[in-house]
């Protein structure tokens, strides 16, 4: 957010401001603002060329393709499992961690690598461990006197989900663990002093101060789960069947695989707005529900 | 009795995070027949480096290697370049329209790359850019978010020190490079950690700006590969390997500077 301090040099210097600017103008009108012109104005066109004009047809068959529905519906439930997944793990990591412990470092390296991995990796590991035949999961499993697993064929949206989770809670934990470091130890000192439990403590004192981070990760969360596409193309193909069809992923197919730039150009709008909408609900939301101490 | 169980689950979720990765490390050890066995190996009987030399016979994994390191390596010098640059003038200038170019440089933080994948593949279609080094590389010149890191570094320092400068005959460029830019050397630091790593981690656009093998990155060429040898794990998980290091080099070396970016970039 722009500060309210105004920056005291004066107008004399626009042209260098201009100068040292103009690569970004160039760049992030050619990269960012053409772009975004282009893929409004094909999402009214149609045909193999994208060239016949139909006005809002491509929307209207996004509206009526219970293909569509169902990508929206497999990418929100998965955005809103990964969300509560990042929240309640990312959180409990960080209390765990927010503590005079012996090798704190070590952990957070531990917990944090998945996050700084190509999600190539992340994917394609996980598809070689919980491979029913191959996998090394199942014999671990057998091990310890459990069933074999198949989850990839049985529970694949979970799967996928918490493979997400393994990759992306490291995140979080810095997240939160910067946030509990942002809380005053005098708040927990008065309350202790008032015989409040650590369980009361946590639900009344460092919950209510976590919001801006808990907001932040939410918000975050759900925008990169809306357009997650790695999982669906490197560990489920989208399947079996179209249980894991991620929205991006749909849009890849139907763009590249379908070459319906026409269609796929409105898919893309549509889940721009829906991303926007999440945004703003969520930091209205976290607004209202801020809490002053 | 407390602290024990934070050490257990600590602990817990710390092996579960790091052994997956180390049984990639076994997997591309072992012989493919260990790879295929009914009942999977944990380590290998004897190790087989020889697998990266396969890995280098079956694909051109050179090359992935090659266009992975320039095209991140081109990237991230850029947004070395511009970003605090950039931040520089809406930290420090006033000037017509600053306001309207900051807001619209914000509105590009909400929007994704999915927005621009279809349209920019059209675009490089038309400038015959598509399966070439411009075409890897451009889209990601720079990005709102350096930007917004190196301007709120940039603003804390004194205005006078650039008013000085001037007052001393300097000119623009000079102040930038003399005076803002050795300022911004930790900002920098984290900027450029995280380009490099995102970049050399990035798999979309690769894969749909790349037709050739010889041009892929080595995410998109590891997954590529596994697509069409699905049964050479022990391969691929030698591919995994070498896209693997060098991040988890970088981030050994100097993970303090990885968390201290997330929580920057998170925090603002």
């Amino acid at each position: 957010m722009l500060s309210h301090r105004k920056p005291t040099l004066s107008g004399r210097y626009a042209r260098t401001a201009y100068l040292f600017l103009a690569p970004a103008i160039l760049f992030f009108g050619v990269f960012f603002f053409l772009p975004i012109g282009n893929v409004l104005s094909t999402s009214t066109r149609t045909g193999p060329q994208a060239d016949r004009f139909t006005g809002l047809g491509n929307y209207a068959r996004a509206a009526a393709d219970p293909a569509v529905h169902h990508a929206f519906l497999v990418t929100l439930v998965f955005s809103l499992a990964v969300v509560a997944g990042s929240i309640v793990l990312g959180l409990a990591l960080a209390l765990a961690l927010n503590q005079p412990l012996r090798g704190r470092v070590a952990f957070r390296v531990a917990l944090l690598v998945p996050y700084l991995t190509s999600v190539a990796i992340v994917g394609l590991l996980w598809r070689n461990i919980l491979d029913p035949q191959l996998g090394v999961l199942n014999r671990v499993l057998g091990e310890l006197g459990l069933p074999p697993q198949e989850w990839l064929n049985t529970h694949p949206l979970a799967t996928i989900v918490a493979v997400t989770l393994w990759q992306g809670v490291g995140y979080t934990m810095v997240l939160f663990l910067a946030g509990l470091q942002g809380i005053p130890e005098v708040y927990h000192e008065a309350a202790r002093v008032d015989g409040a439990s650590g369980w009361l403590r946590f639900w009344r004192i460092t919950l209510p101060l976590l919001a801006p981070t808990t907001l932040f990760v939410s918000v975050m969360a759900v925008i990169s789960g809306l357009q997650a596409f790695g999982q669906a193309y490197i560990i489920t193909n989208g399947g079996p069947g179209d249980a894991t069809d991620l929205f991006v992923f749909h849009i890849f197919q139907v763009a590249f695989d379908s070459r319906d730039f026409g269609y796929s150009s409105a898919q893309s709008v549509l889940l721009l707005l829906v991303i926007v909408a999440f945004t703003v609900v969520q930091l209205r939301a976290g607004r209202r529900g801020e809490i002053q101490y | 009795m407390r602290r024990a169980l934070t050490y257990a689950v600590l602990t817990v979720s710390a092996l579960i995070t790091v052994v997956p990765l180390l049984y990639m490390v076994s997997l591309a050890l072992q012989t493919e027949a260990e790879t295929l066995s009914a009942d999977p190996v944990l380590w290998p009987a004897s190790p087989q480096f020889g697998n990266f030399a396969e890995l280098f016979e079956r694909a051109p994994f050179g090359d992935f290697i090659v266009n992975s390191l320039i095209v991140a390596g081109v990237i991230t010098l850029s947004h070395l370049i511009f970003d605090p640059l950039v931040g520089y003038v809406f930290a420090k200038f006033r000037f017509p329209l600053r306001n309207t170019l900051f807001v619209l440089l914000l509105a590009t933080l909400m929007v994704p790359f999915f927005v621009r994948m279809i349209p920019l593949y059209v675009m490089m279609a038309g400038l015959g850019w598509l399966d070439s080094y411009q075409a890897l590389i451009t889209p990601f010149l720079m990005d709102a978010f350096g930007i917004f890191l190196m301007r709120q570094f940039i603003q804390p320092i004194p205005d006078d020190l650039i008013s000085a400068a001037r007052i001393d005959g300097a000119s623009e460029m000079a102040i930038y490079r003399k005076i803002i830019l050795p300022q911004t050397r930790p900002a920098l630091a984290v900027l450029g950690l995280f380009t490099f790593v995102f970049q050399w981690n990035e798999f979309l656009w690769p894969l749909i700006a790349t037709t050739t093998p010889e041009m892929r990155t080595i995410p998109v060429g590891l997954t590529l590969f596994n697509q069409e040898y699905f049964t050479l794990w022990h391969l691929t998980a030698a591919g995994s390997v070498i896209l693997f290091v060098p991040t988890a080099v970088l981030f050994l070396v100097s993970q303090r500077y990885f968390v201290k970016g997330i929580t920057l970039t998170g925090l603002r």
